[in-house]
């Protein structure tokens, strides 16, 4: 009997035009848009660029100029420099055309108007050559036939920008505008979990009635329509992802396979989510339907679907409400996959969508058994 | 008649100050096809909710096949047949697929399950369309889908609540047929409809409720019986004069009179010759008239006099 009612319920589910449009292509268009809409931004790694900067020299010293050279060469420059007069530099760095004045007398001072990474990178850098030239200069008072080696020991030294890695995602934050998207299709199975409410109640439809009537219990049939719709959710999942990864080229870190646990996980928790809204209260399908759609939507913007920034805005006003939206959670986890080197955070937030799912999953169990009159 | 196959003692339904069901009591003969007559709001769909345990019910008590009917009385359910007034099938699945389907939730057995499922094609002719979705169905074959999902798996009860509703007359005399062939074959019908002539021409026995009350049972003919109408006489007269037509309403018998674009409807209450006399007086004042004819009582009739001829506007 389950089987039957089981093999029914995949045949339905996958014939529904709807689902097909919507968790399947809708994804996809939405995919390929914002792929569009932030494709040069994707595209564009956060490299480091080189820091504007005047120098003012009181008597030229090439010395100052040899190692400026060095680090105005190349790809990875860490200055671009231009050699002025006091006034022209002031006047450039109140137009915000350099980050600092770098004054040569001797010594290196710097004058900057503002504070941030470049700025650091600057005071860094004339710390670092007041230092060596320190060194140098008593090395070639103290011992003048060592001074070459000290020379290459502290150019050796001298790493200014460094490539160090968080992890091995991809640390660019337009890909969480697609972990959204995954969301979104995971919490649109919500609207699949309320159909299996639907069409298993005698008050919310015809077919309900009907099966109601027939002496398979509510129980089997209820049970078979959940793992039919969970494997078809499922399915449109690894679709949403495969199409993401594989065609748009969307790099969701090395741990592609937990992407694909994550976001079946998370497809399952929206179809709870759904199926748990349908056994509540009165309501008329109609109703339903607009309450579950409104409540996914809702969870979807304050992950940050619409809004980019929506999370951190809960984050600080109610932190709560993020550690039980089930569209955050799924974000998160996504995130925490991309972004951290070991599962601690990751594991933290697929326990609690697993949690919220077998609670969901009972307590529409429960109140949905207990209905043992359709009440029409 | 056999034994009871469906008891409803003294049923108490209320949605809060409204009475939905007051006091019902019914009993149901094996092998009968009964009929539930009743205007909108009468009550016929609650009693049928209520029998199928789709709706709980606040006093009274009901037996199915001698055993008390609850939403768990998955014995007795087995052997029930339901026909919904409105279509319930999978718009995703074939024709095939959705009888398959319903037969499966009461037969296990897939020999035996394909065997019932062309069968019950069969029965209602949708042989060529088995493998049709429903949404490319005309309204009558779908209903003729919806009454085999109710009946492939050969119930011993089958209740139809109003099929015919936008039927075309063809379909609709299918699916009368059908339904007295599932009769013959042995099973126990409870049909609702407000089409006056299916229930005429189907039910052995017939019940008539209102406001939530039986208010008469038994044959038609014993229905017939209950009511003043014995004889309906219409006349067509291009010209009738007050004085003629009091005359007319005068005649012993004579209980009713209506004259309705050049028809002159008469009603009596029993005697005999009652045409005649009607004639006579017509003669005897020179008046001219064009066909005549005479009509027994109709079950339409038993009903309207019955329960009423106020318009109901609730929805039953």
């Amino acid at each position: 009997m389950f089987l039957h009612n089981l093999k029914y319920e995949l045949c339905c589910s996958l014939r529904v035009k709807d689902l097909i449009i919507w968790l399947i292509l809708f994804p996809m268009f939405l995919g390929t848009v914002f792929k569009i809409a932030f494709g040069s931004i994707y595209e564009k790694v956060d490299s480091f660029s080189a820091i504007p900067a005047a120098v003012v020299e009181v008597q030229e010293d090439p010395a100052l100029h040899q190692v400026l050279d060095s680090l105005t060469e190349g790809e990875d420059a860490l200055l671009d420099v231009q050699y002025v007069s006091a006034d022209e530099a002031d006047a450039l760095l109140r137009d915000d055309k350099v980050k600092g004045i770098l004054h040569a007398d001797g010594r290196l001072s710097l004058s900057v108007t503002d504070e941030g990474f470049e700025q650091t990178m600057l005071r860094t850098f004339a710390e670092q050559y007041n230092a060596n030239r320190t060194v140098i200069t008593d090395c070639a008072m103290n011992d003048p036939a060592a001074v070459p080696a000290v020379v290459e020991s502290l150019r050796a030294e001298w790493k200014p920008v460094t490539d160090l890695p968080l992890s091995d995602g991809n640390p660019n934050y337009m890909v969480v505008y697609f972990t959204n998207l995954l969301a979104m299709v995971a919490m649109y199975g919500s609207i699949t979990g309320l159909h299996i409410t639907i069409q298993n109640q005698g008050n919310l439809s015809k077919l309900g009635a009907r099966k109601c009537c027939s002496p398979t219990p509510k129980s089997i049939s209820l049970c078979a329509s959940l793992l039919g719709s969970m494997l078809v959710q499922s399915v449109c999942m690894v679709i949403a992802v495969s199409f993401l990864h594989f065609i748009l080229k969307i790099d969701f870190g090395s741990r592609l396979g937990m992407v694909y646990l994550t976001s079946v996980v998370g497809g399952i928790l929206g179809l709870a989510f759904g199926f748990w809204i349908g056994s509540i209260g009165r309501f008329q399908t109609g109703t339903k339907t607009g309450i579950c759609f409104c409540v996914s939507m809702f969870c979807c913007f304050c992950s940050g679907l619409m809004v980019g920034n929506m999370k951190m805005i809960i984050a600080r006003f109610a932190p709560w409400f993020n550690k039980i939206n089930p569209a955050a959670l799924i974000t998160d986890s996504l995130y925490y996959l991309n972004i951290d080197s070991d599962y601690s955070r990751w594991s933290g937030a697929m326990i609690t969508m697993a949690v919220m799912t077998v609670v969901l999953i009972l307590l529409g169990f429960i109140i949905s058994r207990r209905k043992k009159y359709a009440s029409l | 008649m056999g034994e009871t196959v469906v008891k409803l003692d003294n049923l108490v339904k209320r949605y809060g100050e409204l009475i939905a069901l007051d006091h019902f009591s019914l009993e149901i003969k094996e092998g009968e096809i009964f009929g539930l007559l009743g205007p909108n709001g009468s009550g016929k769909t609650t009693t049928i909710n209520c029998l199928l345990s789709l709706l709980a019910y606040d006093k009274g008590s009901i037996e199915i096949f001698g055993k008390k009917m609850t939403p768990t009385s998955y014995d007795i359910k087995q052997q029930i047949g339901i026909i919904m007034q409105d279509v319930a099938v999978f718009d995703e699945l074939t024709v095939y697929e959705n009888i398959d389907y319903f037969c499966g939730l009461y037969i296990h057995d897939k020999a035996k399950r394909k065997q019932y499922v062309e069968e019950a094609i069969a029965f209602v002719g949708l042989e060529d369309f088995v493998r049709f979705r429903p949404k490319k169905l005309s309204g009558g074959l779908l209903r003729r889908l919806n009454i085999a999902c109710g009946i492939a798996h050969k119930p011993r009860l089958i209740i139809l609540d109003e099929p015919t509703v936008a039927v075309d007359p063809q379909s609709r005399n299918k699916i009368l047929e059908g339904i007295a062939e599932l009769n013959r074959n042995g099973a126990t019908v409870i049909y609702t409809s407000h089409y006056m002539e299916e229930v005429e021409q189907l039910c052995t026995q017939i019940a008539i409720m209102d406001k939530g009350r039986k208010i008469a049972e038994g044959t038609k003919d014993e229905l017939k019986r209950m009511i003043k109408n014995t004889e309906t006489v219409t006349i067509e007269i291009l010209e009738l004069p007050d004085a003629v037509r009091s005359e007319i309403e005068n005649l012993p018998h004579v209980y009713e009179t209506a004259y309705i674009d050049d028809k002159f409807t008469v009603r009596c209450s029993g005697g005999r010759h009652n045409l005649i006399r009607i004639l006579d007086v017509l003669r005897q004042n020179d008046l001219s008239f064009g066909r005549v004819y005479t009509e027994l009582p109709t079950l339409n009739d038993v009903f309207l006099e019955i329960t009423g001829k106020s318009l109901r506007d609730k929805e039953d």
